[in-house]
């Protein structure tokens, strides 16, 4: 009897002891230690990458290639910015890179008196150095080191002859842009003209819109009014491809026109896909992003930049709606 | 010996030992705890001490622009320190994830500090709208520390929240561990007093079924109790007192015996007496006539009958007066002869007496007619039935220790099984005598008397006679026949 209940308090006791033990190594292995601090900076080189278009494919593939390359350099790449067509909290960010005085600024070239401002008088005053990517900026105007990005000119003129060679020599085309008019604009437009110049039968429009979706609406009407035998259009900027589009598809059958547009909008893709628009301008955001970071690193190196007129161009090309099918 | 009370203060020690384990380790997971949280908080507090202190060196900033007085440069400078001293502080924040953001913020705060040099440069150089900007672009620089700080909060946030989590987590399994510890000792605690109270009862109980049998009376069975505690000591005590109460009883046993024996002794004195008394009123009436007729026969000149008669009548009063107490032996030889005598007036020649007695062993102590009974055995069966007589010896010699007194006759035997009565104490049939006293009482009466078994011994062969032989101890062993027998 007496033996029985021993041992059945034994065996209880024992199991107990078990699952407490358990419990207590639950317990003691359910500490996590704070995490260490230390006074040690890690990398050489902290470096900002600031866009306007964050979240964007065309930025994410920039900013991704841009932070792997970053990695391999022994340097701290943050990528920083503002969506949409945020100016404001844009030029915030670049302020706050200059004071919190980082080793190199990577920054989508804004052509505004305040960016001027911002990098001539502010980064040179700190010796902070700043290389454009995917949008440049008059270096005259910005003192930037670098521009590293597709030459908008040459990308403007590509456009343009593939626009001659799908629609021949004779027609009507308007080019729409945004009315900041900004110095990548200008350039892709002068690029376009340059080219459409020598073809006087080619008769073109250039029409400007505040980057409102009501605003493209009314200007892609008026245009369509104003030009009813209009035959292609051109997006300038990207951001306008999407409603205008829309608008003419509300108009009239979109397979009618010709319409061409550059790539760094997301919208731009799908409009392809489907056969809405002819042909995009691709250009190279993973190059960018990769040669930026070298071309920074290497200047805060000291080794000379290779300087190549307008800065380090990256490909760019075609890509048409023929090439989905 | 491991005392009940040790055995409780054992338990008890270990008792309070675990409950003390656990609690310092509870102690110490709760100051871990705290620790860290007070650190996380210190890093939160450090933080926002910048964002303040930022804002405070604005606000001084723009009291001294707007009324340039030293008393509030002065001010504006002790702001600047305590900015300084708080950026110092937030150097030691640095981990892996907000490396970059904690350099940014440092240079931001270094930024706003020379801003607000400037500023008051400009001013003291009376450049006001140069002044201006910097006081703009130091208060610009004021609210990117802010927005910086409400960044690196966020940082701690995510870089803590898996530390956060396991605070949480570990508080769940602190809560888990307090119950399972409180289920597990309570049974561990019946266990061990389980274990313990057996450990007191079972002796106990030992000890109670060994007293229940000692009340029953089976002294036989020995305590045995398994403990070695104060109840093992009881345990011996009783067992002690268990043989001490087999031993008293055993002693008591043997007392009874003996008085049993002595009581018996009694018995046969008293026959004795009974049988002597019977024959006393003949006594004295046969003293008087036998007297009388001792003076007639003197006086008709028959001396020897008179002498004869006188014999008798010595005989008779001993026979009556010696039965019942010690006497010489120098007595009993003389009553002896006085018997031999008369027997000799009865046969004549047939009786033939032959004595060899040592003087110097007669003073030995011997009970009273002993050696008469004996002599009428002998002269009943060896000299009566034969027409020729016989002859009777008595040797009294000294053996040592021993007085040896031998009576023999040449008679025809005795049969060992008449001998065996005699030595076993058994009465013999048709036993004629005159005295009333037979030989089966003389041994009795000896060996009562000397308390020895062999002291006496009857040899016999079939037409040798007999030859008896007492061996008298010369100082006696015991006394107690004399005590008993006047009692």
């Amino acid at each position: 009897m007496h033996k029985k209940v021993s041992v059945l308090l034994a065996v209880v006791c024992l199991t107990l002891l078990a699952f407490t033990l358990s419990s207590a190594v639950r317990f003691v292995e359910s500490a996590h230690e704070l995490p260490q601090s230390g006074n040690q900076q890690h990398s050489k080189y902290r470096l900002v990458l600031i866009t306007s278009d964050m979240g964007t494919p065309f930025w994410q593939k920039l900013g991704t290639s841009a932070e792997l390359e970053a990695q391999s350099l022994d340097a701290t790449l943050e990528i920083w910015g503002s969506y949409g067509e945020d100016r404001e909290s844009f030029l915030k960010q670049l302020e706050i890179a200059i004071d919190s005085r980082v080793d190199g600024i990577i920054v989508q070239g804004i052509d505004t008196s305040e960016f001027n401002n911002l990098t001539k008088v502010k980064a040179a005053f700190y010796g902070i150095p700043i290389i454009t990517v995917a949008s440049d900026v008059p270096v005259e105007e910005s003192l930037r080191k670098m521009y590293v990005g597709s030459s908008p000119i040459a990308a403007g003129q590509m456009l343009a002859r593939q626009l001659v060679h799908n629609l021949g020599e004779q027609g009507t085309v308007v080019l729409m842009g945004d009315n900041r008019n900004e110095y990548d604009q200008r350039q892709r437009l002068a690029g376009i003209k340059q080219v459409l110049a020598q073809y006087p039968n080619i008769h073109s429009l250039y029409v400007q819109t505040p980057e409102v979706r009501e605003s493209i609406i009314a200007a892609t009407q008026n245009a369509m009014n104003k030009l009813p035998n209009v035959s292609a259009f051109i997006s300038i900027d990207a951001n306008l491809t999407e409603a205008m589009v829309q608008e003419i598809s509300q108009r009239a059958r979109v397979e009618s026109f010709k319409i061409y547009s550059f790539d760094d909008n997301p919208d731009v893709l799908p409009l392809l896909r489907s056969g809405k628009i002819d042909g995009i301008l691709e250009q190279s955001p993973e190059m960018m992003g990769k040669v930026s970071v070298q071309m920074m690193i290497k200047w805060l190196k000291g080794s000379p930049l290779p300087i190549q007129g307008e800065g380090y161009l990256t490909d760019i090309h075609m890509r048409t709606a023929a090439d989905e099918q | 010996m491991i005392g009940i009370q040790r055995k409780i203060w054992t338990l008890t020690a270990m008792i309070m030992f675990i409950m003390l384990m656990i609690w310092i380790t509870l102690m110490y997971y709760n100051q871990k705890t705290e620790n860290q949280y007070n650190e996380i908080l210190q890093r939160y507090l450090r933080l926002n001490e910048v964002t303040t202190s930022s804002q405070q060196v604005v606000t001084s900033l723009n009291s001294y622009l707007i009324t340039p007085a030293e008393g509030n440069l002065s001010s504006l400078r002790r702001k600047e320190e305590m900015l300084r001293s708080a950026q110092l502080d937030i150097s030691n924040l640095r981990n892996s994830e907000n490396d970059f953001a904690l350099t940014g913020y440092i240079n931001l705060i270094d930024s706003l500090i020379e801003t607000s040099e400037r500023a008051v440069m400009f001013h003291s150089e009376k450049e006001s709208e140069d002044s201006t900007d910097a006081f703009a672009e130091a208060t610009r620089i004021s609210k990117y520390i802010s927005d910086m700080t409400l960044t690196l909060l966020d940082k701690e946030l995510s870089t803590y929240e898996q530390f956060y989590r396991g605070i949480i987590e570990q508080s769940a399994e602190l809560k888990k561990l307090g119950i399972w510890i409180l289920v597990t000792m309570t049974f561990w605690l019946l266990l061990f007093t389980y274990w313990f109270s057996l450990s007191i009862t079972r002796p106990i109980q030992q000890l109670t079924r060994a007293a229940q049998e000692l009340a029953k009376g089976r002294f036989d069975l020995q305590v045995r109790v398994n403990s070695s505690d104060e109840i093992s000591f009881l345990a011996k005590m009783f067992e002690h007192m268990r043989i001490s109460i087999n031993g008293l009883i055993s002693e008591i046993q043997q007392k009874a015996q003996l008085e049993n024996e002595l009581q018996r002794n009694k018995l046969l004195l008293q026959e004795s007496q009974l049988r002597s008394l019977q024959s006393q009123i003949n006594p004295h009436f046969l003293f008087n006539i036998l007297d009388t007729l001792s003076k007639k026969a003197f006086l008709e000149g028959a001396e020897e009958t008179s002498d004869l008669l006188v014999s008798v009548a010595g005989l008779l009063r001993y026979n009556l007066k010696r039965l019942d107490r010690s006497v010489t032996l120098y007595e009993e030889v003389r009553v002896m002869k006085q018997y031999m005598e008369i027997q000799k007036a009865r046969f004549t020649d047939r009786l033939r007496l032959y004595t060899d007695i040592d003087e110097e062993c007669l003073s030995i102590q011997m009970p009273g007619l002993t050696l008469q009974p004996i002599i009428e055995n002998a002269i009943n069966h060896a000299v009566e039935p034969d027409e020729h007589g016989g002859t009777i010896e008595m040797i009294v010699h000294d053996q040592g220790e021993h007085v040896i007194i031998e009576i023999a006759d040449d008679g025809p035997g005795m049969s060992s099984d008449k001998i065996e009565q005699i030595l076993n104490e058994q009465p013999l049939e048709n036993e004629g005598h005159s005295t009333g006293i037979g030989f089966t009482n003389v041994v009795q009466r000896l060996r009562l008397f000397y308390g020895v078994h062999d002291v006496i011994d009857i040899n016999s062969a079939e037409g040798a006679g007999v030859r008896v032989r007492l061996t008298i101890p010369k100082t006696r062993r015991i006394d107690a026949y004399d005590e008993a027998a006047y009692r």
